[in-house]
């Protein structure tokens, strides 16, 4: 569980962060990996997460839509009705005070005892009228039935009179008249049979209007109520009026239908406006119906849903985010790794090209060298052994040591021209089945004296799984030797030497050598197979030991690497195939 | 003991065959393969023959091949300035001897001493 828990931060952290070896940058194929990464998660997250946010948005705008639309309709059906209910209550009245012109007829209807049971009559069907008058054409009451005495009043002037005039019939805006108490008129004109007419009044309680009204609201923030044309409210708002009974809101264009529209009040609060100018069916009124409802009251339910669409969005996001982030770490650092490798390939072939060519070159200097090099030896020698024989030389042992110089010289030049020729020999491979145990033991035996003189433990571990290899014996046998050389030059008294061998795959065998000696510097790593590369003092050594291992394994189709820290010590791994002679015909 | 010496490369067979003689080997020196031939076609015999591996006309192992036909007593060492230690075999499968120039002159009488299991040579034992 802990190791899992380990891992996370690898896995979201890109691997080629981490510190990369910079020999190898001219051969990778994208230089900036940070760059690329960030690009395809920035690639992915938009792809992935605009249509997200696009459609969200739209959505939102498709619910707005409809949700403006669906109230508007409820507003206006609700207006509708309400309407219904107001023209009726009108017309009904209207109606009822129709009938008792006709049926009554003027003369009967201004005795004053007559028209006074006529309204209990009619209070007793309809409710909600006051009292009942009739007034002659001069618009002077004639006879009057009610609390209150108003007999012989003018009412030639008022508004409603004239229009009853012209219409027959009439319906008063709300006031409060002679009484101080408000109410609504209603009137109808008839005919007398001497030609003239006369107009019979009922006086209605807006209780009634107010009563049907308010059995239309619903909702906590609805508002319905009549207003005049000029705004000023005749029943009361809830919510709009104001300190001169005007309503608060701007007042619609006329319209014979109901409507709907949405508005602001004035706090600026949106709301729907459904409203009806209310006409009955034998006479215009200054009405207006109102139904005001607030959007934000119809919105709840929505704005309830839309925290939930939010809070699926953000955890969608997220969770788009993590697995983009996750995948785009994963990939390119795949892609990461597929390129070092390349980087690291290319890098060896180059390598490798360039120490063949250098191993060409040097050993065609060495032969051209090394005539001339044996005539001098054997020059320098046949006057050496003329010396010897002669007595009168043989005392002057200055003379002789002349000549051993040039004799030592020449020896030294001998040993790089045979190295530099063994690095880039041609000659045939031989291959035998070979015991690596065996051969191991071979070559630390030329060792055994002085690792116990030195106080070294070798330690040998060569499992008996390893099989048979079909390889050369001298050339494996020289890299075993010159690498154990090697480790033996680079570790001090009391070290270790540890030679493993462990199969790498079914088809090759990998031998590695490891020391705890002085190690090789990081700058120093890369160069070590060249020819001519020493860390030793001048005189001490060619620097070719190594590149010749190098040369052998190549020639044996195996591979050497070394990994090495700075007085930690130092492994080489070689790496051979099981079947040489398989190898070279693939 | 006696040695046929064949190299092309005639100051420094000469100088060898000095070298040799001072050591008491008699030495025929030919500077190429079929004067080596002719000699031992007209019944010439050596003890021992020390060939130049790589030689213009015919080379040092295309002439132990037919100097071994001729005489199959002689015993053979090679010289070699290409390098290459006596674990190599020339690209035959039988072990031969074969030193690399320059030559250290103790290794080469050792090796012909062993070959032909004569009495030790240096000129130490000469007058």
């Amino acid at each position: 569980m802990m190791k899992l828990l380990n891992r996370i931060p690898a896995l979201i952290w890109p691997r080629f962060h981490q510190k990369r070896d910079e020999h190898l940058n001219p051969y990778y194929t994208f230089q900036d990996y940070g760059q690329t990464w960030g690009m395809t998660i920035f690639i992915l997250m938009s792809t992935a997460l605009l249509p997200l946010i696009v459609m969200t948005l739209i959505y939102y705008q498709l619910i707005e839509t409809s949700i403006n639309t669906e109230s508007l309709l409820r507003t206006e059906r609700l207006a509708s009705n309400a309407r219904r209910a107001v023209t009726f209550f009108l017309e009904e009245r209207l109606a009822a005070l129709t009938f008792t012109a006709n049926e009554m007829g003027y003369d009967r209807l201004s005795d004053s005892d007559r028209l006074t049971e006529v309204l209990q009559n009619l209070k007793l069907g309809f409710g909600g009228l006051t009292d009942l008058s009739v007034i002659a054409d001069t618009g002077t009451q004639v006879t009057y039935a009610g609390p209150f005495n108003l007999e012989g009043k003018d009412y030639s002037n008022q508004p409603w009179f004239m229009e009853c005039q012209q219409h027959n019939a009439c319906v008063s805006e709300v006031f409060s008249g002679y009484r101080g108490v408000p109410h609504v008129v209603v009137a109808v004109k008839s005919m007398r049979p001497d030609g003239r007419f006369y107009v019979l009044r009922a006086t209605l309680e807006t209780e009634r209007l107010i009563q049907a009204l308010s059995s239309f609201k619903t909702g906590e923030h609805a508002d319905i109520f009549l207003v005049n044309r000029d705004g000023l409210l005749q029943t009361p708002s809830q919510f709009y009026g104001g300190d001169d009974h005007h309503v608060n809101l701007t007042l619609p264009a006329y319209s014979d239908r109901t409507k709907a529209v949405m508005s602001t009040d004035r706090s600026g609060q949106p709301v729907a406006i459904g409203y009806a100018f209310i006409d009955t069916e034998i006479a215009p009124t200054a009405f207006i119906l109102m139904v005001v409802k607030q959007k934000a009251g119809m919105m709840k339910v929505w704005l309830d849903l839309r925290s939930r669409i939010n809070w699926l969005f953000a955890i969608s996001a997220i969770i788009i985010i993590i697995v983009i982030i996750l995948t785009s770490t994963v990939l390119v650092n795949k892609i990461f790794q597929a390129d070092r490798q390349k980087a690291e390939t290319m890098a060896m072939a180059e390598r490798n090209s360039q120490l063949a060519s250098i191993g060409q070159l040097a050993a065609g200097v060495a032969h051209e060298i090394n005539n001339p090099l044996a005539l001098i030896n054997e020059t320098a020698g046949y006057v050496k052994d003329l010396f010897m024989i002669k007595q009168q030389y043989k005392e002057d042992t200055e003379l002789v040591e002349h000549i051993d110089t040039i004799l030592d010289a020449v020896e030294r030049c001998g040993t790089i021209t045979r190295q530099l020729l063994g690095f880039a020999r041609h000659f045939d491979v031989q291959t035998q089945p070979i015991n690596l145990e065996d051969m191991v033991a071979d070559v630390i035996n030329f060792h055994k004296k002085e690792a116990e003189y030195r106080n070294i433990t070798i330690h040998v571990d060569i499992p008996e799984t390893i099989p048979l290899i079909e390889t050369d014996r001298g050339k494996l046998q020289q890299i075993v030797l010159n690498l154990v050389n090697n480790a033996f030059q680079a570790i001090s008294n009391g070290c270790f030497l540890d030679i493993q061998a462990a199969m790498d795959g079914p088809e090759h065998v990998r031998l590695s050598i490891r020391d705890n000696g002085c190690g090789i510097s990081e700058a120093h790593l890369n160069k070590i197979f060249e020819p001519f590369f020493t860390t030793k003092k001048e005189g001490q050594g060619t620097g070719l030991g190594l590149s010749i291992t190098y040369g052998l394994v190549q020639k044996l189709h195996g591979n050497i690497r070394v990994e090495s820290k700075a007085e930690e010590g130092t492994t080489f791994v070689v790496t051979l195939p099981v079947q040489l002679k398989k190898e070279i015909q693939s | 003991m006696r040695a046929l010496l064949v190299d092309d490369e005639q100051k420094f067979a000469l100088m060898l065959s000095k070298r040799l003689e001072l050591r008491g080997i008699e030495v025929d020196v030919f500077f190429s393969g079929d004067k080596a031939l002719e000699t031992v076609e007209q019944g010439n015999r050596f003890d021992v023959a020390i060939l130049d591996v790589k030689m213009p006309g015919i080379g040092g192992i295309e002439l132990k091949r037919r100097l071994g036909a001729l005489d199959a007593q002689m015993k053979f060492v090679f010289l070699t300035g290409h390098g290459f230690n006596r674990d190599d075999t020339l690209g035959t499968h039988e072990a031969v001897d074969c030193l690399p120039k320059p030559l250290k002159i103790e290794e080469l009488i050792a090796t012909l001493n062993r070959l032909t299991e004569g009495p030790p040579g240096t000129y130490n034992d000469k007058p």
